[in-house]
């Protein structure tokens, strides 16, 4: 009884809903007698639709698509409207998210290969250092990654990047808007940012998220090269303190002047000097200021025991791993191709396609660096210095980074060529002339060779590249004084006036403080033990049996700890 | 002594205070952001002044010490090219004179950087005894 009950109502309730079915159909297709008729589609919109009635179906797709035609059509276009279709404005939508997602991937993908350099700083540094010393050494390579990123999260980045809006390659960047400024003889000029702290408020955006990530391992870059230059003797305390205040202060202040919208950059609008001071990927930014910056530390810590004799000769103080420093170079070398071709931060417009050129720039100075310091060593002490040769890969890699985006590839070999030359020099007269023990030749490799590479963008800029028609606010290409601007070669002359100028006095106040109230340098008993137990307590290699040092070193060990 | 478990503490309480200090900063406008400061800043001071406190037990260095008003000199030196080459872009539009400017400003600094300094450091370096 209920049964028949029910199924007589299930059948009047689906008649119901087939009439009603119908009836909604039947209403939708009548044509709406009230509404005036549509204008017809035109010539663009009628191709869309043809185009999305040609795309395969989900049938099509359901077989499965072996030769990749079928996959990424009309159909993956978002639609804004449903009702509408697709429209020219959703596909030029479309274009646009395209365009910024190219850029975005590819700078967080340089920025990932400028991270991975962190790894050949680590080796190339621990290699050439004693075996005593080698878990100090690594650990500071690794920490000063940790010190680097929070100080410049805190503040070194808004510092930087707080006024640098206006960047469309990542979106714009409008939250990035404000620069303090001062009012010289009724020019304004940039002294620093002010938003960016804690990547929050406005700045908890996707591309400030973007410039974050690959402007923080830049930072950390700089930050690195000091703890070479500074390696076996530098206190583990002083090291965090230091490098702390480096990220967020040091660093930050010098590349907003270049990078950020600061002074720097402002001296083509504002004094009519080139395009004002360029820097495309940071042989200043980055490399002279951490050099500049080694420099200053190296002369507050002193040289190592055993270093120089008393009549000034200075002793070698070999590495203790060959493979470490030429694998770390390597290393570099690789990096590099996320540092100079991933300064364009992107690859989509605004003449952005120029990064075949950077690279291959990259690649050949880095060559004639190699080039430069094997052939003068060679020549000087009749032997293949193993060290030298990396030193001036790096030396050339150092140099290009600056004018990789304005030379051709000439003019990298020219500049990897001199640059090669100049760090074997540079070392010499640093450890013989100033008296300064550096043992991985950081301050020359990052510092002298920053200064070439900053100073050859001045002479061969060859005024070709195009990156959106101006660079700093001032229309044209840049160029050098041997292609007609003699203007751009003072423009980089007042940077490296400022980087030894400024740079270095700022990092000399600041950690002749810090040798004040912290101590830069381990005792004399650490130092001859090696750094390794008494600051980290673990020796890098604990199963390896080390070799006493040469008779030189241990003489002079004997007498320090006698006195 | 060396790395020991003050040296973690105090540059724990750095961090910590360097922190707050920049939350001070970015909250400025705001009624807590001057707190914040005034806190993060005493804070630093405090774990820079407990590091000088440690730092006597550490043992003594392979440094000697060196005339302070010396590394000044130098330092002030170096200041000063940069100066120079600041004031040379207002002095003349003339682009060879503001390049000879810089030049001259550059020089100046590496006087204090390669020759200045180095004497101070090396005037009582104790590789010399």
């Amino acid at each position: 009884m209920k049964l028949k009950e029910l199924r007589t109502l299930s059948l009047v309730l689906c008649v119901l809903a087939i009439a009603l079915a119908m009836g909604v159909a039947a209403y939708a297709q009548a044509p709406a007698a009230a509404t005036p008729a549509a204008p017809p589609p035109s010539p663009v919109t009628a191709e869309l639709a043809a185009t999305a009635a040609k795309a395969p179906t989900t049938a099509d797709l359901a077989k499965g698509d072996p030769g990749g035609t079928l996959t990424g059509t009309i159909s993956d276009v978002p639609v804004g409207d449903p009702k509408v279709g697709l429209t020219v404005g959703d596909v030029a939508n479309q274009v646009g998210q395209n365009k910024i997602a190219a850029n975005f991937i590819w700078t967080l993908v340089t920025g990932y290969l400028v991270m991975f350099m962190q790894a050949g700083f680590a080796m190339v540094e621990a290699g050439l250092c004693r075996v005593k010393n080698a878990n100090h050494t690594y650990m500071m390579n690794f920490m000063v990654y940790a010190c680097g990123l929070f100080s410049y999260w805190l503040i070194g980045f808004a510092i930087q990047q707080g006024g640098s809006a206006g960047n469309g390659n990542l979106g714009g960047l409008q939250s990035l808007s404000v620069e303090h400024t001062t009012t010289i003889l009724g020019k304004t000029w940039g002294l620093f940012g002010g938003t960016g702290f804690f990547l929050s408020g406005h700045t908890y955006d996707v591309g400030v998220m973007v410039l974050f990530l690959f402007e923080m391992v830049f930072m950390d870059t700089a930050l690195t090269i000091v703890t070479g230059a500074c390696a076996e003797r530098w206190k583990f305390l002083a090291f965090c303190v230091s490098s702390s205040l480096m990220g967020a202060l040091t660093y930050p202040l010098y590349a907003n002047w270049a990078w950020g919208g600061g002074w720097l950059s402002q001296l083509g609008t504002n004094n009519q000097l080139g395009k004002g001071y360029c820097d495309f990927a940071g042989s200043g930014v980055v490399h002279a200021v951490g050099g500049i910056t080694a420099l200053a530390v190296t002369m507050i810590i002193g040289p190592r025991i055993g270093k120089f004799n008393k009549d000034g000769s200075s002793n070698a103080i070999i590495g203790h791993d060959v493979s470490a420093v030429l694998i770390g170079c390597f290393i570099l070398a690789f990096g590099w191709f996320g540092f100079n071709p991933g300064s364009t931060l992107g690859a989509s417009a605004n003449g952005n396609l120029r990064i075949g050129t950077i690279a291959v720039d990259t690649m050949l100075a880095g060559c004639t660096g190699t080039f430069g310091a094997l052939l003068y060593m060679w020549i000087k002490t009749g032997k293949c210095d193993y060290s030298m040769s990396g030193n001036g890969l790096l030396a050339g890699l150092v140099a290009i980074t600056a004018p990789s985006g304005f030379v051709s590839t000439v003019g990298a070999c020219i500049i990897g060529l001199v640059a090669g030359v100049l760090v074997c020099l540079s070392c010499a007269f640093i450890e013989k002339v100033m008296k300064v023990d550096d043992p991985v030749g950081a301050v020359s490799v990052h510092g002298t060779c920053g200064l070439w590479g900053v100073l050859s963008v001045g002479l061969l800029a060859d005024g070709t590249s195009n990156y959106g028609g101006a660079w700093n606010g001032v229309t044209g290409s840049v160029t050098g004084l041997f292609y007609g601007d003699p203007s751009q070669l003072v423009a980089q002359l007042v940077g490296i006036s400022t980087l030894i100028g400024f740079v270095f006095t700022f990092s000399f106040l600041l950690n002749l403080a810090l040798e004040f109230f912290v101590g830069q340098r381990v005792s004399v008993e650490t130092e001859i033990a090696g750094l390794d137990i008494p600051e980290m307590g673990q020796l890098g290699y604990p199963e390896f049996v080390v070799k006493p040092e040469p008779d030189v070193l241990l003489q002079a060990e004997k007498q320090y700890a006698v006195a | 002594m060396a790395a020991n478990k003050s040296q973690g503490s105090y540059y724990t309480l750095f961090l910590v205070a360097a922190t707050v200090l920049c939350a001070g900063i970015f909250f400025w406008s705001g009624g807590m952001g001057k707190l914040l400061f005034v806190v993060g800043a005493v804070g630093v001071i405090a774990s820079l002044f407990g590091m000088l406190s440690i730092k006597s037990l550490e043992g003594k260095s392979a440094l000697k010490s060196s005339p302070l008003a010396m590394k000044l000199m130098g330092a002030g030196c170096s200041a000063l090219g940069w100066i120079i080459t600041l004031v040379g872009m207002h002095l003349t539009p003339s682009v060879v004179g503001r390049g000879i400017l810089a030049l001259i400003g550059i020089g100046v600094s590496l006087f204090g950087i390669i020759v200045i300094l180095p004497a101070a450091f090396n005037k009582n370096a104790v590789w010399k005894s």
